[in-house]
């Protein structure tokens, strides 16, 4: 059963802040939906980037990630949450957690309970990575603050942790202040990312 | 659950945020049977490295150079050049291919990262590994092997 709550989005077209809506419990229509406008929409970009041999071809680390598959994972999983921000009639960004199995690593928070990040990304259009002028800005801010508010929800004080993919490890160190472990050689050589309480009540203020 | 997201909170930090990628979980390899378990095999052996060594010497960067640019630690990019059994992570083949404007699907899999499905690329990475002869300056010969090589994995993704 899903649930939804009022967020915000930048319209970077219009310039302003307008409605969205967050998704707890994203279902498989709302997944299908993403998908089925998610994918051509990048594949059509990436090919216009190499038809055209833009020296500086953008491509998504994420590209082929199949958010069916997972659903269909962790459907019914009582660990696993999707969300996802709905905003103009499309899906424009989605977000997996799992809130056990994921102990914090930071030397001060060693084996407390958090929310762990599985995936996270917004609609390719969205992404500065992929097109000139994405169409909205905060995707990332009202998932992030999404996963921090059920960690306090959960009882974990605002613990997330999550690997960011190259591109992203920006946001994730400045925008939203967390702490920087380092490279985990089980993780593809990804960086991993965590946020303390206090570093979450920063990031809320 | 429901969830309270503060306009001007928001407001603050639209602009700021703006231009940054989000993307966290792991990197796209769904080609990558999970029977192979992390790693594919290199098609040859040492011609990934071959060809970050060419591809940094022809630029004139130097090694700090590339470990700047790529934002990888040193250590690894003087082990991808020197040790021809060392298969680097994903994320630091994502780095290079980046840095040295390389098509990343193609160096994933001659780096060892992804199955390699294209018999061709294994040919010409061992063609590539025997041309390049390792000096200090890019030799004519090694710039034309560079150049042919690059080309090929330009065409064929």
């Amino acid at each position: 059963m899903s649930d939804q709550s009022v967020a915000y989005l930048k319209d970077h077209i219009k310039g302003q802040l307008v409605e969205a809506v967050l998704i707890d419990g994203v279902s498989s229509d709302d997944v299908e939906r993403a998908e089925a406008a998610w994918q051509p929409f990048l594949v059509q970009e990436l090919d216009k980037h190499r038809r055209t041999g833009n020296p500086e071809i953008r491509q998504l680390e994420h590209s082929h990630w199949d958010w069916r598959k997972k659903h269909r994972a962790t459907e019914g999983l009582i660990a696993y949450r999707m969300f996802g921000v709905e905003c103009d009639g499309e899906v424009q960004g989605l977000m997996l957690v799992s809130t056990a199995g994921h102990p914090c690593r930071i030397d001060d928070q060693k084996g407390k309970e958090q929310v762990y990040v599985d995936f996270v990304a917004t609609a390719p259009w969205n992404s500065p990575m992929l097109v000139e002028a994405p169409r909205y800005g905060l995707v990332g801010r009202v998932l992030i603050a999404t996963a921090v508010q059920l960690s306090l929800a959960e009882g974990f004080r605002g613990r997330i942790g999550l690997h960011a993919l190259p591109q992203a490890e920006t946001f994730y160190a400045q925008k939203c202040g967390m702490t920087d472990l380092g490279k985990d050689i089980k993780k593809q050589g990804l960086r991993y990312f965590e946020m303390t309480p206090v570093q979450a009540a920063g990031f809320l203020q | 659950m429901k969830f309270t997201f503060d306009k001007e909170w928001l407001q603050r930090h639209a602009d700021s945020d703006q231009n940054l990628e989000i993307a966290a979980g792991s990197f796209s390899l769904d080609q990558l049977p999970p029977a192979m378990g992390e790693l594919a095999a290199s098609p040859q052996p040492g011609a990934f490295g071959r060809l970050i060594n060419l591809s940094r010497r022809k630029r004139g960067w130097t090694i700090e150079d590339l470990v700047a640019s790529a934002r990888i630690d040193a250590g690894e990019a003087i082990r991808i050049e020197h040790d021809s059994s060392y298969i680097p992570g994903p994320r630091t083949v994502y780095q290079l291919s980046t840095a040295l404007d390389l098509p990343r699907e193609r160096m994933l899999q001659l780096s060892g990262n992804m199955l390699l499905r294209d018999r061709r690329l294994g040919e010409q990475a061992v063609k590539f590994a025997a041309r390049s002869e390792s000096v200090e300056k890019l030799s004519r010969q090694e710039h034309q092997a560079l150049e042919e090589f690059v080309k090929y994995l330009n065409e064929s993704r």
